[in-house]
């Protein structure tokens, strides 16, 4: 029934269940509570009124047992005073309104009556009489006694009807009962099953696929749900993954934009610094050959307060993209601050860095700068050179700059290496040993 | 019997009226009446105290809310129905004319003895006959063998204590049942009009003895047959 919709609020639909479940339970509870109400009704019926009927039929059949009893004295007894004393409780009998209201009673007493009359007065005039008519009595007697009979199973019968309408009402009531325990077990059934197919399922999903949601993944699949809480939460999700991926592409593009030179385009003092530093341990670690370099463009303020910062700034660049056009991929470079750039080279030592920075010193010179306003402009570059294989960045960079002054003393255009290092100061100590041995 | 100042309800019974209301060999009020009577405050779990009253002060006494319940068996009549509240009937009655053979109700110049203030006293005043009222059911033989009455008109269980004297056996009534509907049917205790929330009570301890075989045992006890 759920399924065959496109989407429902998982509150609705468990509302809509409940109500479901409440109407049809409800409703079983009426019924049973019907079924009660008539075994109540049966029961009070049988103790107000069909009771109270049984003792009456119990007291008629026990006056007519009297009757029979009277009857029997009457032709027992020798006394015509006794007689008359019985014959006295009969007329009263069959008199008595209990007798009168049951028609066959009524007659039979007043039979009876009239025929024990008869004999009582016979009785006045010849005392033997009784006995010659005891035949005759003997048969109304007999008569009597299957009218209490009758009128005590009559009696009886009267509770009957009261007991049959509760016996069918407590079994109609059995098996009503056992359909609401029906009804309430399958609607549990179908409740957990809904439960667990539309909410716990997609809940342990949700779960698993938020444990392992990274930018780094393919976006969670989900299979459609039904429940709109549940979409709304997987949509999330599905968002939120998005998101991740716009967030790290956006990191990566400001990670970049971060260690990056504006003007051209090098990488940063700061991200070389780091860079170099990287590179400089993992060849020192595994004992390759590495060299660092400063390089100076030669009389840059001259060529800015000449031709203007827009030139200055249009031959930082050109520099920069013959830096990059001329060097090895795997070189570092940065504009280390002014006209001055820092450079990195892995794997090789000062003798072939010497021979690369040469080539670049030499292209710089032979490069022209054409300006917008069609201008031509040159510059040349001084470069210091120092092996960075047995010391800090830091005082690699300071020895080439040193180297670079060198260079630009020595008249500039030109790429000097730096001499051998020189001793630590935190060596001397080992050196003190030395001498000591 | 007087009433004891804690008893809950005072009751009023008859004397002298075998075998509904009379004293006992030791003096003690007993009776069909009386022992339902105590049946039913029993039944209520209430204290009883009982007083004995003669049938014409029985009706006033109780329309006047001077006692409580009037433990007799009153037919219900128009006329009381106005002055008492009536119970549950706890049997029912039919009322005999015992008169000489030829003696027949309404007959000029036949005196008839009823107990004063009795349905039956009623009855026979209203056909305009010649009554004459006596104070208690046991008095009823006297002015039949006196021959200051010739016909008696009794509830027929009265009779049937006047059955029971050997004289007035000897005087060979005969029994004619009385068809009319102020002297036979329902017989219950009077309750008093002050007192309308007895009624409820009191039909149901009857209800209850009448279930429970207490109503029986009474009955087999004073009479010879199933009363009602």
């Amino acid at each position: 029934m759920i399924r065959s919709l496109q989407a429902i609020q998982a509150g609705r639909a468990f509302a809509l269940l409940a109500a479901l479940f409440v109407a049809a339970f409800g409703a079983a509870v009426v019924l049973l509570a019907l079924d009660q109400q008539r075994v109540i009704e049966a029961t009070s019926r049988l103790q107000d009124q069909t009771v109270p009927e049984i003792i009456r039929f119990q007291r008629l059949a026990r006056n007519l047992e009297q009757l029979r009893q009277e009857g029997e004295r009457i032709f027992a007894v020798s006394s015509h005073a006794s007689r008359q004393q019985s014959m006295f409780v009969v007329t009263l009998i069959a008199s008595h309104p209990s007798i009168l209201e049951h028609p066959g009673a009524a007659q039979l007493a007043r039979e009876t009556e009239q025929f024990l009359g008869e004999v009582v007065r016979q009785s006045i005039a010849d005392d033997r009489r009784p006995a010659t008519r005891y035949d005759e009595w003997q048969r109304l007697a007999a008569r009597l006694g299957m009218q209490v009979d009758d009128v005590s199973i009559q009696g009886i019968n009267l509770a009957n009807n009261d007991l049959v309408v509760a016996t069918s009402a407590m079994k109609l009531a059995r098996s009503k009962l056992m359909m609401a325990l029906i009804l309430v077990g399958v609607f549990l059934l179908g409740f957990m099953i809904l439960v667990r197919r539309h909410l716990i399922q997609p809940l342990q999903q949700i779960n698993l696929a938020l444990s392992t949601l990274s930018a780094d993944r393919p976006a969670p699949d989900f299979k459609p749900s039904t429940m709109l809480e549940i979409q709304a939460v997987e949509e999330s999700i599905l968002e939120h993954h998005a998101l991740l991926i716009q967030n790290d592409e956006t990191r990566q593009v400001l990670e970049k934009l971060a260690n990056k030179d504006g003007l051209t385009g090098l990488m940063n003092r700061r991200h070389f610094m780091q860079s170099a530093e990287v590179e400089l341990q993992r060849a020192q670690r595994y004992r390759r050959p590495v060299t660092v370099a400063m390089a100076d463009l030669d009389f840059f303020k001259k060529l800015n307060d000449t031709y203007g910062h827009a030139a200055g700034d249009a031959m930082l660049r050109a520099f920069a993209d013959l830096v990059q056009d001329t060097l090895r991929q795997s070189d570092l470079v940065c504009r280390y601050g002014g006209e001055e750039f820092a450079f990195l080279f892995p794997e090789i030592g000062p003798a072939e860095t010497q021979k690369l920075a040469e080539r670049l010193r030499a292209r710089c010179d032979a490069m022209e700068v054409s300006l917008p306003d069609g201008r031509v402009i040159k510059a040349t570059v001084s470069i210091g050179l120092a092996d960075a294989s047995e010391c800090p960045i830091e005082i690699a960079l300071k020895r080439a700059d040193e180297a670079l002054y060198e260079a630009k003393r020595l008249g500039r255009n030109r790429v000097e290496l730096s001499g051998p290092p020189v001793p630590a100061t935190d060596s001397e100590p080992d050196m003190r040993t030395a001498r000591l041995f | 019997m007087l009433a004891a100042d804690d008893a809950a309800l005072r009751v009023l019974v008859l004397e002298n009226a075998p075998p509904m209301s009379f004293r006992d060999e030791f003096g003690q009020l007993t009776g069909f009446s009386v022992e339902i009577a105590r049946a039913v405050c029993h039944e209520m779990r209430v204290n009883c105290a009982f007083d004995v009253v003669t049938q014409s002060a029985m009706l006033p006494t109780i329309s006047q809310g001077k006692a409580d319940i009037a433990a007799a068996g009153l037919l219900e009549t128009p006329e009381r129905r106005v002055k008492v509240l009536f119970a549950k009937p706890y049997y029912r009655s039919i009322s005999l004319w015992l008169a000489p053979s030829g003696v027949t109700p309404g007959q000029a110049g036949v005196k008839v003895a009823v107990v004063g203030g009795s349905a039956q006293d009623a009855y026979g005043r209203k056909q305009g006959w010649d009554m004459h009222p006596v104070a208690t059911h046991g008095d009823l033989g006297a002015p039949l063998l006196s021959g200051e009455a010739q016909a008696v008109l009794v509830p027929m269980i009265s009779a049937l204590s006047l059955q029971k004297n050997e004289a007035f056996r000897q005087l060979g009534l005969a029994t004619t049942v009385l068809q009319a509907p102020e002297l036979s049917g329902d017989a219950s205790f009077g309750i008093s009009p002050f007192r309308p929330e007895l009624q409820k009570e009191i039909n149901a301890a009857l209800d209850r003895i009448k279930r429970n075989g207490t109503y029986d045992r009474i009955n087999s006890r004073f009479l010879p047959f199933r009363v009602s």
